[in-house]
């Protein structure tokens, strides 16, 4: 294979491609990308949403601080110029705790201690249960079958009456045997008389009946002494359920205005015998510290009672700073308080539930961890502010955090002509607000994620079609014209009818196209139309030429028409040639294919074509068996004529022409070879275009049809045409490559 | 009496050069520059022959509307179409039209004078049928040299003058190859392109085979000509 091997991809080539490549893509933001970044800015949405309500979070704040401001000023206007409230004499004992019940059932006829359970119940009445409500050393863990206080109180003249109902899945009586006293179910009692002196009393037993009473130091652990208190009186009946106290108090154990707090302490593991749980009595049992004078005025409770705002709790105090009167708790109830997430997600499926819920904990801050934050003992903040209002005698308002926690507090003089009677001060958890807030910003952080991803959805399918047609119409512009600019079509469908600019676009590079198709074809149209023009003046001149030499037998050697009858001749050649290309195109659209032998073929023209020139040497080189396509033989023959045309023309005087065949992966790869001057660089590319040559030689004529030929010929066999010079710039070789014949059918 | 010879011809000085060449070779000549004076002129009088150029003017097929009307007034009547056009769809027009000729410019007059002897010969023999016709077969194929009738396994194969010329020289030793140069000289056309020859073939072999799908007598020889296959017995 003499001028084939170390094909090497000349500098132009390579020069061609980097020009392509520069004139696609280039590096930087695609159309979808920067749509995508606009997305992100709508990131934007949910901080003004997070900002908005931080914003609607002070202004409820505000609302409701004001809210209380006013009810605290109308509790102090109700309350004004009623100083017999506020004499220290009216004050009862008060049991702490009754929040709902605030005082004791007054009845006619003392009970028996030892009457039955149902009698006591009938006596007192209604039964305050502390199972749902006022649970605060229980936990959340807190289950009701485990332990349950039902509790009511009543007083007569002499005694006050206290009874328990308590559920208890495992009774732990006392164990005569150990000193301590805190290892057994007990009930225990607190008195606060009005002096302040606190006393406290453990009631326990070894088995049902007589409860002991002991007066216990403040551990609860050690009794003051050995010996067991007698005025009070205590029975322990068993239930199916658990037991029943039933308990007397003389009323002047107790004395005026003193305090009364009951806890059940429940222990279930007779082996630790640890304290698992208390119920007390008290609803907030650290926010009046026991050792606190509080002096009860049951009318003032009446009166503020109907005055019940939701976690919040209003306290009237009196000049000496003593509580008067309470009502309600700035704590949620607790079941509520707690399970506030779960309830709002119970879904089906708790693995997303969970996610859900950390993701939210994540994002807002919960209000349930508010709760935790909130103090149960805020006493030296109110009294701080109290001091102030009773001082100042101005209405005074403040909020308060606590880490997470909120508490709006306003207080206000109560006044009695001219001089300040006491105090109201409501003191309300903003924590609900903040529940309200958590709940909205839930919503809308839902509303958002949909909208986010809808957007993005909406956005992303835009830009992807938005691309798409790019794309398309890049690739449709690009697929119009071959590398080396030739027109493949003159039109770009996909895409025109949109309405849109890229619509447009698209109509104006069609219009291009077609303008420019049409164009194409006036120039390739335009060899013909010239040609047969030309024919007509041609057949003058040589008509008339033939008569001059009829007329005028002594002119037939004369030079001049001689020359003339030259002229004439290559005048008619270049004609023909150029008709040549334009009615090949309009005859191979005739043309049959059959299947033959392109070996026979270019072994039977290169032997003719040795003949008619001698100044080269033109041989073939192949592979051996036969090379079956599918074409029209003698179309391929004019093919070749023109390439060896080509290569006598432009090779070296007394040169070799090599026609190799030779199969490759595609197909069939036709080479002629010459070892004439190098390509020029300007003209490679155009090289098979109509009218197109390299030739300079003003006495031969080259009108670079030649090799146009051979490109409509090889693109009719569906085959490409290429030309390059060979190895060490020696030679020029043109390359068809045309598709094997299928396999034949049998 | 002499014969006459029309030629229709709308540029002038081709017109005249056919007259003085047509003339010096001793025919009658008519010359017509348009459709309606020759149309005219083949009322008052027949010609012997008629050489039509196909473009008139402005009519662009007015040369084959004289053709049908010179059929019309006479089936037998030589027509030359002499043109610039070279496709192939005017070739099958004239074909369509019986025209004896189709000749494309620019033509040889020595050639042209060849060819209008030639057909007027023939003519002259298709009227007067004389029975020494030198007919001679080579297998399927009759060829009666003196009428210019070629027949295909007893059809009529209807071919210009110089396609039979081209049969003639290709079934006369039947088995050898023909060379480009040999059919070009035979075509009297002077100087003639290998892809000419290749049109000539192409066309002569689709007549046939409008006769016979399966003819394939003509075989080519790649790089060198043409041959005539013989017939295997």
């Amino acid at each position: 294979m003499i001028g084939l091997k170390a094909l090497r991809e000349s500098p132009k080539r390579v020069d061609q491609k980097k020009r392509r490549v520069a004139s696609g893509i280039r590096p930087g933001l695609k159309i979808r990308t920067k749509l995508l970044l606009l997305v992100v800015s709508l990131l934007a949405i949910p901080w003004m949403g997070y900002e908005s309500v931080r914003e609607m979070e002070r202004f409820l704040l505000e609302g409701q601080e004001q809210a209380l401001e006013l009810t605290t000023q109308g509790i102090s206007s109700l309350l004004g110029n009623r100083s017999d409230l506020f004499d220290p004499g009216v004050g009862v004992p008060e049991v702490i705790g009754r929040t709902s019940r605030p005082l004791p059932t007054e009845i006619e006829q003392s009970l028996s201690i030892d009457a039955t359970a149902s009698g006591w119940v009938s006596a007192i009445g209604e039964l305050t249960n502390f199972t749902g409500f006022g649970l605060f050393e229980c936990g959340p863990e807190y289950q009701p079958d485990s332990l349950a206080v039902r509790h009511g109180v009543a007083i007569d003249t002499e005694q006050f009456f206290a009874y328990f109902e308590i559920d208890d899945d495992i009774i732990i009586f006392r164990d005569p045997d150990l000193v301590s006293l805190n290892n057994s179910d007990q009930l225990r009692m607190t008195v606060q008389a009005s002096s302040g002196t606190v006393s406290r009393y453990l009631l326990t037993t070894t088995e049902p009946g007589r409860i002991s009473i002991y007066l216990m130091k403040d551990n609860w652990r050690e009794a003051i002494s050995g010996d067991a208190v007698r005025e009070v009186a205590g029975v322990l009946d068993l239930t199916d359920r658990g037991y029943v106290i039933k308990l007397r108090i003389p009323r002047n154990l107790l004395g005026v205005g003193a305090r009364l707090k009951f806890e059940i302490v429940d222990v279930d593991d007779i082996g630790s015998r640890v304290v698992s749980r208390v119920i007390s009595t008290e609803p907030d049992p650290s926010q009046l510290g026991i050792g606190r004078v509080r002096l009860a005025t049951p009318e003032l409770t009446k009166l503020i009672q109907p005055l019940y705002l939701s976690e919040a709790n209003i306290t009237i105090w009196d000049r000496g700073y003593r509580l008067r009167a309470q009502v309600g708790s700035i704590f949620p109830p607790a079941r509520e308080g707690f399970d506030l997430a779960s309830e709002e997600f119970a879904w089906s499926f708790p693995n997303v539930e969970t996610a859900i819920t950390r993701f939210y904990e994540w994002i807002l801050r919960s209000p349930a961890r508010g709760f935790k934050d909130m103090p149960v003992d805020s006493s030296q903040e109110d009294y701080r502010l109290l001091g102030r209002v009773l001082t100042e005698g101005e209405p005074k308002s403040e909020r308060r955090r606590y880490g997470d926690a909120k508490l709006i507090v306003t207080a206000a003089p109560i006044w009695a002509e001219g001089s300040i009677d006491g105090a109201v001060l409501i003191k309300q958890s903003g924590n609900k607000l903040l529940s309200l807030q958590y709940r909205t910003l839930q919503r809308f952080t839902l509303l958002f994620l949909g909208v986010f991803l809808f957007l993005s959805v909406a956005i992303l399918v835009f830009s992807t079609r938005l691309t798409y047609r790019v794309g398309r119409l890049q690739r449709e512009t690009e697929q119009a014209a071959t590398p080396e600019g030739r027109l493949l079509k003159d039109q770009i469908r996909p895409g025109a009818r949109s309405s849109d600019e890229l619509g447009s676009l698209t109509r104006s590079i069609s219009g291009l196209l077609h303008n420019l198709g049409q164009y194409t074809r006036y120039l390739e149209k335009l060899p013909d139309t010239l040609a047969h023009e030309l024919h007509n003046p041609l057949n003058v001149v040589n008509s008339s030429l033939e008569n001059l030499q009829y007329h005028h037998r002594e002119l037939a050697d004369d030079k001049h028409l001689q020359r003339a009858r030259n002229g004439v001749g290559r005048l008619r050649s270049i004609i023909t040639s150029l008709t040549e290309a334009a009615s090949l195109k309009e005859a191979l659209s005739h043309e049959q294919d059959e299947r033959f032998d392109l070996t026979a073929l270019i072994d039977g023209c290169v032997e003719g074509y040795q003949a008619v020139n001698p100044k080269h040497r033109i041989v073939s080189t192949r592979v051996a068996g036969p090379m079956i396509i599918e074409g029209v033989p003698d179309r391929l023959a004019q093919m070749l004529d023109k390439l060896i045309d080509n290569a006598v023309q432009f090779g070296a005087d007394q040169g070799l022409i090599v026609v190799s065949l030779r199969r490759n992966a595609d197909g069939i790869e036709l080479t002629v070879a010459n070892d004439g001057a190098a390509l020029p660089v300007e003209i490679v590319d155009r090289l098979f275009d109509p009218m197109v040559s390299r030739a300079r030689d003003a006495r031969k004529t080259h009108l670079g049809l030649g090799l146009y030929i051979v490109r409509l010929v090889a693109e009719f066999h569906n085959g490409t045409v290429v030309a390059r010079n060979s190895a060490g710039d020696r030679g020029v070789e043109v390359v068809v490559s045309l598709p094997q014949a299928r396999v034949p059918p049998r | 009496m002499a014969t006459v010879i029309a030629v229709v011809e709308d540029d002038r000085d081709q017109r005249e050069n056919y007259v003085d060449v047509l003339t010096a070779h001793g025919y009658d000549v008519r010359a017509y520059a348009d459709k309606p004076s020759a149309e005219a002129g083949f009322e008052r009088e027949l010609p012997d022959l008629a050489l039509l150029d196909i473009m008139l003017g402005e009519d662009m097929d007015g040369g084959f509307d004289l053709c049908m009307e010179l059929r019309k007034l006479s089936p037998t009547l030589p027509v030359i179409f002499l043109t610039a056009r070279n496709s192939d769809a005017d070739r099958i027009s004239s074909q369509r039209m019986t025209a004896w000729d189709y000749i494309t410019k620019p033509v040889s007059l020595e050639f042209l004078v060849a060819r209008v002897h030639a057909l007027l010969r023939i003519s002259e023999q298709l009227q007067h049928r004389s029975p020494d016709s030198s007919v001679f077969s080579v297998g399927n194929l009759e060829l009666d040299e003196n009428s210019m009738l070629v027949h295909w396994q007893g059809q009529p194969v209807s071919l210009t003058l110089t396609e039979f010329w081209i049969i003639e020289l290709l079934t006369r030793n039947p088995g050898h190859v023909k060379s480009y140069q040999a059919l070009s000289d035979v075509t009297r056309q002077g100087l003639v392109e290998r892809n000419t020859i290749n049109g000539y073939i192409r066309r002569i072999r689709n007549k046939f085979r409008e006769l016979d799908s399966s003819f394939d007598r003509i075989q080519t020889v790649h790089g060198t000509g043409y041959k005539w296959e013989r017939d295997r017995e």
